[in-house]
């Protein structure tokens, strides 16, 4: 019989019984399954060893519970002890996508996007952190197989030492909390950012390429669609942001220039952005991200985890608001736009303590 | 009555004394410093605190969740230096096998090859190396269970193709 496989020894050095009579019988007769068993076993060894932490045996349990529970629990909002009032779950795929991409341009125009790995997200049944890294952050639909994309603006994030100078900076006020919530403690880092823009040209040549890559003919372009631009604009935005001491944030208020999209050249942008969805070959995913682009909504194309975040919506002091809510309630975020600004709390906190702090922001 | 403790779970702290240790040792793995190890313990324990997850899933759980903290921590570049693995740990000597004296030089580079392994295969080692069975490291990671051996097999040859050692014959 064919030798089993690198994994099936691998198995077999630790779980046995996992490993079918037949492999076992095999093994156990030829000479080359059980030097790599041995082979096996050895390495795993010395990983093991290589891996073993001296001196994390000892920990002083007690110690660690004092300081544990020492951490102020997370309060109840004072005044809604029950859920936040919910005037039904979104049903159009369009709004929510659009929602999550504004929390996300709302953290990245605030600077967090340094904040690599900032969000593990923990599903009860099967646990997976959400990795959102600054690139994922930062990008606009990566049109180039159909024209010239080019980032005209970078926003330059920076940390600055207070409010003052994220004031002066960018002329925004960083939303001040009036009571943080339990479990958030210390003082908060504050980031500026400026305007992030960035100008996607219309190429009806690498259009045709990028079709005759697919085997297809182009389409007929529109009149006038040829050099046409779209103009994708965010911020500047600031940021407040309270971490715990491995670096997670805790909390995050942030307020940022509404994202908007801009066509020139003449052309309508509903009339690029159909052209673009014809086009042969263009992948799923950018196909979305096309259709959510949208002039009155105010909004850049970014992939979010949507499959970990609901959505559903609430009253800010008047304002509609939309809460995003992790499936297992450990990762929340509000956000809602006033008079093109755009203003959102976000954090490992439940939906109505962020409600919460929003509702009290000065 | 608006304001005090709300949703801590009742058996948070037999939890928390149940797993404490354990938990630790995991993020020790990954990491190799037990300073850092106690704070990502702390804050997988307020995750859990949050959680519905059920008291007798804990230990899985808690595992799994060490793990992903402590590697995406370990990649984040946020990691403090080697000063704490440096002062005072020693080589740590398994009696019978020579071989498997680690120097403190050689877990550096195996935690910067762990840093640099596919988030997934990383994990399955650490998983398997903290307890899990085979089945439990399939269901955590979304494998199936037949890859988890030649997932953690080859995550072991990268590692000790940084430490250039490998126990085997040639």
């Amino acid at each position: 019989m064919r030798h089993p496989s690198e994994g099936v020894l691998r198995r077999l050095v630790d779980e046995p019984a996992g490993v079918t009579d037949d492999d076992r019988a095999h093994v156990a007769s030829c000479p080359t399954c059980l030097r790599a068993l041995e082979s096996a076993r050895a390495d795993a060894q010395l990983v093991g060893s290589a891996l073993t932490a001296s001196g994390a045996a000892d920990v002083d349990t007690d110690a660690a519970w004092a300081r544990f529970s020492a951490t102020p629990a997370p309060a109840a909002a004072p005044f809604r002890p029950a859920a936040a009032p919910r005037r039904g779950w979104r049903t159009t795929v369009r709004r929510p996508a659009v929602a999550a991409l504004s929390a996300v341009v709302l953290l990245t125009g605030a600077g967090v996007a340094a904040a690599n790995d900032w969000l593990p997200i923990f599903e009860t049944e099967r646990v997976e952190p959400v990795e959102i890294t600054a690139g994922d952050l930062v990008q606009v639909p990566d049109l180039s197989a159909y024209g010239d994309l080019q980032i005209t603006e970078e926003p330059d994030p920076e940390q600055v030492a207070d409010a003052a100078t994220a004031r002066e900076l960018t002329g925004l006020e960083v939303p001040e909390v009036t009571d943080l919530p339990g479990g958030v403690t210390g003082d908060p880092t504050y980031q500026a950012a400026g305007v992030v823009s960035a100008t996607f040209t219309f190429s009806a040549d690498k259009a045709a390429q990028a079709a005759a890559a697919e085997g297809e003919d182009l389409p007929p372009v529109p009149a006038g669609l040829d050099g046409s631009s779209l103009r994708l604009e965010a911020g500047p935005g600031v940021a407040a942001m309270w971490a715990q001491p491995t670096g997670v944030p805790t909390l995050v208020v942030a307020r940022v220039g509404a994202p908007t999209v801009d066509a020139s050249g003449g052309v309508e942008f509903e009339t690029v952005q159909d052209y673009l969805l014809s086009l042969p070959g263009l992948p799923p995913e950018l196909a979305t991200q096309i259709e959510n682009l949208s002039q009155e909504d105010g909004t850049l194309p970014l992939p979010v985890p949507a499959e970990l975040v609901t959505t559903s919506e609430a009253d800010v002091n008047g304002e509609d608001a939309t809460v995003l809510t992790s499936r297992n309630g450990l990762f929340a975020g509000v956000v809602w736009v006033e008079d093109g600004v755009m203003t959102g709390v976000a954090g490992s906190l439940s939906a109505d303590e962020l409600l919460s702090v929003a509702r009290g922001l000065r | 009555m608006s304001r005090g403790r709300v949703d801590v779970r009742t058996d948070l702290e037999q939890v928390f004394r149940g797993h404490y240790a354990r938990v630790v040792a995991v993020a020790a793995r990954v990491l190799g410093s037990r300073d850092q190890a106690e704070d990502v313990a702390q804050e997988v324990f307020l995750s859990f605190g949050r959680s519905s997850v059920p008291a007798d899933e804990a230990g899985g759980w808690l595992t799994v969740a060490a793990t992903h903290t402590a590697l995406n921590l370990l990649r984040s570049g946020r990691r403090r230096s080697s000063r704490e693995e440096i002062a005072g740990d020693g080589p740590a000597v398994a009696p019978d096998v020579a071989d498997l004296v680690i120097t403190r030089e050689e877990r550096s580079s195996v935690r910067a090859a762990l840093a640099r392994l596919p988030h997934k295969q990383a994990a399955a080692l650490v998983l398997r190396h903290s307890g899990l069975s085979y089945a439990e490291v399939a269901a955590a990671l979304d494998m199936s269970p037949g890859s988890v051996g030649t997932t953690v097999r080859r995550a072991e040859s990268h590692l000790l193709e940084e430490l250039n050692r490998h126990a085997s014959p040639e």
